[in-house]
C-alpha cells in the first residue's frame, strides 16, 4: 500500500476494535467517516474508519475558558499562544480491516475485511488512506457488517455509515464510477440492515 | 473571652451531617467557636474601616512635605521598617498601553524536598520557564527544567572556605533558598536567550525579590553565600540591560503604613487605640488607586537589603483587575527612562489576561509544580534505577513505612 502521505496522527490508545490517535499539531484532522491506515512493526497494515474526533486541553484539570469576543484566531496566536500549545485533537477510528503486508492478488494487496489478529502498537503512525486503499475497502463491503450489526454503543453507526458511503463516492471520483460504487454499497447495506427500509432510507438521505 | 452563645440550630444540623462513624473533624462541637469567630470578624471590620480612614487622612496630610518625612524616616534607627518614597507618596500614575510587541519571560519553581525518612538524601528542583513574544507570531517557549541534587559535594560547595563547617544539613529552608536562586538564574538565561532585537523584554519573577528568609537560617556562612549569589544574578540582568521585576499577590507589607504612623508620631510598639497598626499597604492603595493606576515608588528598608549593593529593592503598588498587587524591582530598573512604565503596562496586561494574576506566572507555575503522584513516581524510578545499578535498597524509617501502607 502507498505510504506516501505523511502521517497525520499517532496512536495513543489501542484495542482490537478501535484506536485513539493524537493528531499532529500541523496536520489536518482526518474527516469523520474517512479511512485511515496504521502501519505496524511487523508489516501489517490496519485500516480504520474515523468515528470520532475531539479537541481539548492536554492537561487534565485544565479546561478551556472563553476569552471574549475580541479574541479571534489571529489575536489568540499573538496574545495567548500558550493556549495553542496546551490543546490537542484526538480521533477514534474503528478498526475494520487489515492487510498482512505480504499476500497479494495479482499484484494488489489482499485486504481482509475483518478484525485484525493483533491491535496497533502505541505510537504507530496514522495516515489517511490513498484512493487505492479506499478502493480495496469497497465490495463486498464486509467492513460495514461489524458497524451495522455490532456497533460500539459510543459510535453513531448510521451517521458513520452515511459518511463512509459519501467518502466512498468521492474516492471514486464522484460521477458515474462513484454512483456505481454507491449503488453496490447501498445493496450490501440493505441486506445488512435486514430490509429495515426506514433505516436504509435515513442513511441514504444523509449520503446525498 | 465571653462564653459561646448557643449555635444556630441549623448550624448544628449542617455540621452533624457527617456520619458519627466517619473519622472527620467534629463540626458539631466546633459550631459555637465558628459562630464566635464570625462575630469577631464583624468587630474587626469596623476597626479596620476606622484605621483605613485615619491612614488615608495621614497620606493626604504628609504628601506636601513628603521629602522631610522621608529624610526623617531615613535617619531614624530602630523601630518598624518604614518605606522611603521616591516621589510624592500620594501620587497615582497611569501608563500608556503595553507596546504592540514585547517579549515577557517568567519562571517559577517547585521541589521535592529531601525525605528525612529516606536514605541517602536527595532533592529535586523543578523550574518552569516561559517566554512569550506578545504581538508576534513567534512561537512561545514553555519548558520545565528538573535538577536532581544529591552529591555531598554540591552541598559542601555552599559552605566552602569554612574549615569548621559540619556537613550541611539540607533542610527544607536550604532547598527553598536554592530553588529561588535557580529560578532567578533560569529567568536570566531565558530572557537572554529569547530577547529579540528591536523588541523590549521584561523578566518577571514570582513573589518577593527581598530575601528576608535567608536571615535567621542556622548557618551564617551559608546565608552570606546564598545572598551574594542571589545578588550576583541580579547583576547579570543589569549588565545585559534586561529589566527584571517580580509580582507579589495579596502583599502583606506595611512599610508605607509604618511611614504614615511616623507622620502621626505614633509610638513604635505600644499600640494606642487609634493606631494604624494592623493595616497593610494594599488596603491604603486599594482605596486610592483607580483600576490600572500604580502608586509612587518606595524603597524598602528591609535589613537584608544592606547586602544588595546597587540592587536595593524598590516597589510600587498597582491596581490590577482583581486586586492591588506589589511589583518589586532593583532600584536601577526604576531609574532607566521608560522602564517603570514598561513594567507597569506589562503587569497590567498580564493580570488582565490572567484574570487577576499575571498569566505568564500561572503558566510557569503549571510547568513547575510537582504533583503528589509525580512524587511517588519519582521515588519509584529512583528505587528502580538504584536497584538496576546494584545499590542497596533505600531504607525507610518505621514511620515512613507505616504511612505508605496504613493498616486498619
Amino acid at each position: 500500500m502507498s505510504t506516501d502521505p505523511p502521517p497525520v496522527a499517532e496512536v495513543i490508545a489501542s484495542s482490537t476494535r478501535e484506536i485513539v490517535a493524537e493528531v499532529y499539531a500541523e496536520a489536518e484532522v482526518p474527516a469523520f467517516g474517512s479511512w485511515v491506515e496504521v502501519g505496524t512493526d511487523d508489516g501489517t497494515v490496519l485500516y480504520g474508519l474515523v468515528s470520532h474526533a475531539e479537541t481539548g486541553s492536554v492537561e487534565p484539570g485544565r479546561q478551556a475558558v472563553a476569552l471574549g469576543a475580541d479574541y479571534d484566531r489571529d489575536r489568540i496566536r499573538r496574545e495567548m499562544p500558550q493556549i495553542l500549545e496546551l490543546v490537542r485533537t484526538t480521533v477514534r477510528a474503528q478498526v475494520l480491516a487489515y492487510w498482512d503486508g505480504q499476500t497479494r492478488d495479482g499484484g494488489r494487496p489482499r485486504v481482509r475485511q475483518t478484525l485484525p489478529p493483533r491491535p496497533a502498537a502505541l505510537h504507530d503512525r496514522v495516515r489517511p488512506c490513498g484512493p487505492d486503499a479506499v478502493a480495496a475497502l469497497a465490495a463486498p463491503f464486509d467492513v460495514l457488517r461489524t458497524l451495522a450489526r455490532h456497533p460500539d454503543p459510543a459510535v453513531p453507526a448510521d451517521d458513520l455509515l452515511a459518511a463512509a458511503l459519501r467518502n466512498l463516492h468521492a474516492a471514486h471520483g464522484g460521477g458515474p464510477d462513484g454512483e456505481a460504487v454507491l449503488v453496490e454499497a447501498g445493496r450490501a447495506l440493505a441486506r445488512l440492515l435486514d430490509d429495515d427500509h426506514e433505516r436504509l432510507q435515513s442513511i441514504l438521505r444523509r449520503v446525498r | 473571652m465571653r462564653p459561646s452563645e448557643p449555635a444556630h440550630p441549623l448550624l448544628r444540623q449542617w455540621y452533624s451531617a457527617a456520619s458519627p462513624v466517619d473519622p472527620v473533624l467534629d463540626f458539631a462541637r466546633l459550631a459555637g467557636q465558628i459562630a464566635d469567630f464570625a462575630a469577631y470578624r464583624v468587630e474587626e471590620d469596623r476597626a479596620h474601616a476606622g484605621r483605613l480612614d485615619r491612614a488615608l487622612a495621614a497620606l493626604d496630610d504628609c504628601a506636601p512635605g513628603w521629602e522631610t518625612l522621608r529624610d526623617r524616616a531615613e535617619q531614624l534607627s530602630g523601630g518598624p521598617l518604614r518605606a522611603l518614597p521616591r516621589t510624592r507618596p500620594d501620587g497615582c500614575h497611569t501608563c500608556a498601553p503595553r507596546p504592540a510587541t514585547v517579549t515577557v519571560v517568567a519562571t517559577d519553581g517547585s521541589q521535592i524536598f529531601p525525605d528525612r525518612h529516606v536514605d541517602p538524601a536527595c532533592y529535586l528542583l523543578n523550574v518552569g520557564r516561559v517566554a512569550i513574544h506578545y504581538g508576534t507570531l513567534d512561537p512561545p517557549l514553555i519548558r520545565a527544567e528538573p535538577t536532581l541534587r544529591y552529591r555531598q559535594q554540591d552541598l559542601a560547595d555552599l559552605a566552602e572556605d569554612d574549615a569548621e563547617a559540619s556537613p550541611l544539613d539540607v533542610t527544607s529552608e536550604v532547598v527553598s533558598a536554592l530553588r529561588d536562586e535557580l529560578e532567578l538564574r533560569w529567568l536570566f538565561d531565558t530572557a537572554d536567550e529569547e530577547r529579540r532585537s528591536g523588541r523590549e523584554v521584561v523578566a518577571m519573577a514570582d513573589g518577593t525579590l527581598i530575601r528576608w528568609m535567608l536571615r535567621g537560617m542556622k548557618n551564617r556562612r551559608l546565608e552570606t553565600q546564598l545572598l551574594s549569589r542571589y545578588v550576583a544574578e541580579l547583576d547579570r540582568f543589569r549588565e545585559a540591560g534586561i529589566p527584571v521585576c517580580s509580582y507579589v499577590s495579596r502583599p502583606a507589607n506595611a512599610e508605607v503604613v509604618n511611614l504614615l504612623r511616623l507622620h502621626r508620631n505614633e509610638p513604635d510598639w505600644d499600640p494606642a487605640p487609634d493606631t494604624l497598626r494592623g493595616l497593610q499597604d494594599r488596603h491604603v492603595f486599594a482605596s486610592r488607586l483607580e483600576a490600572g493606576e500604580r502608586s509612587a515608588v518606595f524603597l524598602s528598608r528591609s535589613e537584608v537589603l544592606k547586602q544588595y549593593g546597587d540592587h536595593r529593592i524598590v516597589a510600587f503598588y498597582v491596581h490590577g483587575c482583581a486586586e492591588v498587587g506589589r511589583v518589586e524591582m532593583p532600584e536601577w530598573v526604576a531609574e532607566v527612562p521608560g522602564w517603570l512604565d514598561l513594567v507597569h503596562a506589562v503587569v497590567l496586561d498580564q493580570c488582565e489576561k490572567g484574570g487577576g494574576y499575571p498569566i505568564i506566572l500561572q503558566e510557569a507555575h503549571e510547568r513547575a509544580v510537582v504533583r503528589a503522584r509525580e512524587k511517588d513516581v519519582f521515588y519509584r524510578i529512583l528505587a528502580r534505577q538504584a536497584r538496576g545499578a546494584g545499590a542497596e535498597a533505600a531504607t525507610y524509617s518505621g514511620k515512613a513505612a507505616s504511612k505508605r501502607a496504613p493498616r486498619v
